[in-house]
């Protein structure tokens, strides 16, 4: 059972608290300027309780949800609550806005693509077997109401992280006005400077042993990573990432490590350091295009 | 939806998701509404000033309809409904006083000693409907045109404008341009009173005419032009800067020149002619002149903070050529107490200088040697506070509603009072306070 009650409070190394739980299979950590121990366990205990709701709420490895009532609902409508909803429609959204690359419904490719670092890449008849049932447009969605053919899956966890991340932030900000960062997994909001007026020295872990990690300084918003460290195929030299084209079925190959976004919300760094990825080739011309605040490791 | 660039997609996604964080109305980047849908506003709001003086009501529809690819059609239609009175010109006197109705076609009406007069038939009902159209020439280019019109049975108001819009450096400056054009058809119950001429029959019984003015026309000797009509055109001129400071922020800045000309009067509004003992001889019809040119600057600031509350504030300044100047601060602050509700406490305070020929009264034989003068309270120096609130739901799937309640308070400062008649004017209240109550309800909705 996941409980907000898993959450401790260590000495950071600047000086300060630092408050951590897990959540979304990724370490999460609260930091709180000028926050005593006290205060940054109560702080990090909002913080995991937001991210932990939202995790069980859209998780795909439960069957009491509404991820669940959807995935299984056999080609019949469901009803979902206003926060699906909106989730829906920011999905849309993102279909529209990517010319489908950003597809919420492209999980069931996993069934073909195991990403277990071994050599099992596809066939082009296993990926055919399973496309029909992948695209956001055979999805009718007609808020609250959502309608898909039998087979067909949603996963949300493209973005859940860094929603998660952001609403957390704002819900300690109905608790504190003193500056906090939310940490999970890399994905990250800050409410503002540090009360020295300093910024935030966030660290990015390239997942890549021995190099060092480079350090952004953060000011205001939010920074978000996507990339494929430990998650690939490798087969005949080429190295198939877990990074999915909905539309082909097919791993982008040729795209960089990593992907790191600058942005106003840690939800639209993620999309797009996600979009990035999925541009494989060409993911630094797609940041440009888009104005983002990048940085592209190959 | 079909969006131009990528510059336009990445600021439709920075919308986009501000929306589905909760925090999407402070941003001045929106989401374009898919083509086909209609963006609702209906709204009522009751107006009532205390001392049964003016009670309006006034429903409004407005709906947006989206074409597809930045294209907006955009429909309004007001009712106003206004009864009660408002205060005729005259000053308050030791006796009761009687006021025509004019040239016999409406009934008179009696001001009790020391009250201010008051017409009491002041009854209206106004029909408002504006027509507009939106549309790209550019990426970065908008514009618009637009007519409206109004109607009353003694008042027919026709306009159209044209704006201009362009965008700079990813949508974050725009400066924008408008023309509108208006004009008015005023055909007041009796005719168009002459200038400065007696109004007839009243208990004061000057029956004297109003002096040398121009009315060989008039036949009955009301002061009225019989079912003559007379007309005013206004021309506007906007100039607008709109600026992204950050994601958060936005400031603006307006300057607008308007340039009215034809008739400015209020045909129903009058002057009373006094003795030095300060009661009224007779009443004359008010006089302005027949152009105004009016200048203004608006500067507002607006700021989303802690991802909740909207904070707004904004000033203007207009200086007419009539010597009116006018200050205008306006201060609200948006408390999103939960996700789906906020509490907006507004504060205005207003205030302005009085025209030149601002006055309580005339002294007897004055109204000869002015050729401007007006007691419409209108142009009085006045202060006043707005103070009020809000309360509403916000991105609410289905709809939003709200409802403002506040409180208006006027206090003028007493100007143009004749000095010969200072003494024995002394003893009214020749500009009482005014207040008002408002209350509007919303519901906004997509269909």
């Amino acid at each position: 059972m996941l409980d907000a009650a898993n959450v401790h409070v260590a000495t950071a190394c600047g000086g300060g608290y630092v408050g951590r739980f897990l959540a979304m299979a990724s370490p999460c950590e609260v930091l709180c300027c000028d926050a005593g121990a006290e205060e940054t366990e109560a702080l990090t205990r909002v913080a995991a309780t937001e991210v932990l709701r939202i995790e069980q709420h859209w998780s795909r490895y439960r069957n009491d949800n509404v991820v669940y009532r959807i995935n299984t609902a056999g080609g019949a409508a469901v009803q979902v609550d206003e926060e699906t909803a909106r989730f829906l429609d920011y999905a849309q959204h993102l279909y529209q806005f990517s010319d489908g690359l950003f597809d919420v419904t492209s999980g069931v490719l996993r069934r073909v693509w195991p990403f277990d670092g071994s050599d099992r890449v596809p066939t082009q008849a296993a990926i055919d077997a399973v496309l029909p049932l992948v695209g956001w447009h055979r999805v009718r969605w007609r808020s609250p109401e959502l309608q898909m053919p039998p087979g067909m899956e949603i996963d949300f966890g493209g973005i859940g992280k860094e929603y998660a991340v952001d609403r957390a932030l704002k819900c300690l900000r109905e608790q504190t006005s003193k500056p906090v960062l939310v940490n999970c997994g890399g994905d990250l909001a800050v409410s503002g400077p540090r009360s020295d007026g300093s910024q935030w020295q966030v660290g990015i872990d390239l997942q890549q042993p021995g190099s060092p990690a480079p350090t952004v300084g953060l000011s205001s918003g939010a920074i978000a990573s996507s990339g494929d460290a430990h998650r690939f195929l490798l087969k005949g030299g080429i190295r198939y990432p877990h990074v999915l084209d909905p539309r082909s079925g097919w791993a982008v190959v040729g795209g960089p490590r990593t992907v790191t976004v600058r942005a106003a919300s840690c939800t639209e760094a993620g999309v797009l350091s996600t979009l990035a990825l999925l541009h494989g080739a060409n993911a630094e011309s797609f940041l440009r295009e888009q104005l983002a605040d990048a940085a592209v490791w190959w | 939806m079909q969006l131009n660039n990528a510059q336009d997609k990445r600021r439709a996604l920075t919308a986009a998701t501000l929306t589905l964080l909760g925090g999407g109305a402070a941003t001045t980047a929106h989401a374009e509404d898919p083509a086909g849908t209609w963006d609702i506003d209906t709204a009522v709001l009751v107006y009532s000033e205390s001392d049964s003086r003016v009670q309006a009501v006034e429903p409004v529809v407005k709906g947006t309809y989206s074409l597809g690819g930045r294209r907006y059609f955009t429909g309004k239609l007001v009712l106003d409904t206004l009864t009660g009175s408002s205060p005729n010109g005259a000053t308050p006197a030791s006796t009761p006083q009687t006021f025509s109705g004019a040239s016999g076609t409406t009934g008179g009406y009696t001001t009790p000693a020391y009250a201010t007069p008051l017409d009491d038939r002041f009854k209206d009902t106004r029909v408002a409907a504006v027509l507009d159209y939106s549309f790209p020439v550019s990426d970065n280019g908008t514009l618009g045109v637009g007519v409206n019109g109004s109607s009353e049975y003694d008042f027919l108001s026709l306009g159209a404008n044209v704006r201009y819009a362009h965008d700079f450096f990813q949508h974050n400056t725009t400066l924008s341009t408008g023309l509108s054009f208006e004009s008015d058809t005023i055909d007041p119950v009796g005719g168009v009173p002459f200038p400065l001429a007696e109004m007839a029959a009243s208990n004061s019984g000057g029956g004297g005419g109003g002096g040398d003015n121009e009315n060989e026309d008039d036949d009955d000797h009301d002061g009225r032009d019989d079912g003559a009509s007379d007309t005013k055109t206004v021309t506007d001129l906007m100039l607008g800067w709109t600026q992204v400071l950050d994601p958060y922020s936005l400031f603006q800045l307006n300057f607008s020149l308007s340039s009215s000309s034809g008739y400015q009067n209020d045909p129903y509004k009058v002057l009373s002619v006094v003795g030095s003992n300060g009661e009224p001889l007779r009443y004359v019809y008010e006089s302005r002149p027949d152009s105004r040119t009016k200048n203004a600057v608006y500067a507002r600031y607006k700021r989303l903070l802690f991802d909740r509350d909207i904070v707004d504030v904004s000033y203007r300044y207009m200086t007419d050529d009539w010597g009116i100047d006018s200050h205008t601060v306006d201060l609200a602050y948006r408390w999103g107490f939960s996700e789906h509700h906020y509490v907006e406490p507004h504060l205005r305070w207003y205030s302005q200088t009085a025209a030149d020929f601002y006055r309580v009264a005339l002294y007897d034989g004055e109204e000869n040697t002015v050729d401007y003068a007006s007691a419409d309270t209108r142009l009085a120096q006045f202060d006043a506070y707005t103070a009020g609130f809000k309360v509403g739901s916000a991105n609410r799937r289905g709809g939003d509603w709200s409802a403002r309640l506040e409180w208006y308070q006027q206090t003028p400062t007493v100007s143009g009072v004749p000095d010969q008649a200072a003494q024995g004017l002394s003893k009214f209240d020749l500009q009482p306070n005014l207040s008002a109550v408002m209350l509007t309800l919303g519901y906004h909705f997509k269909w």
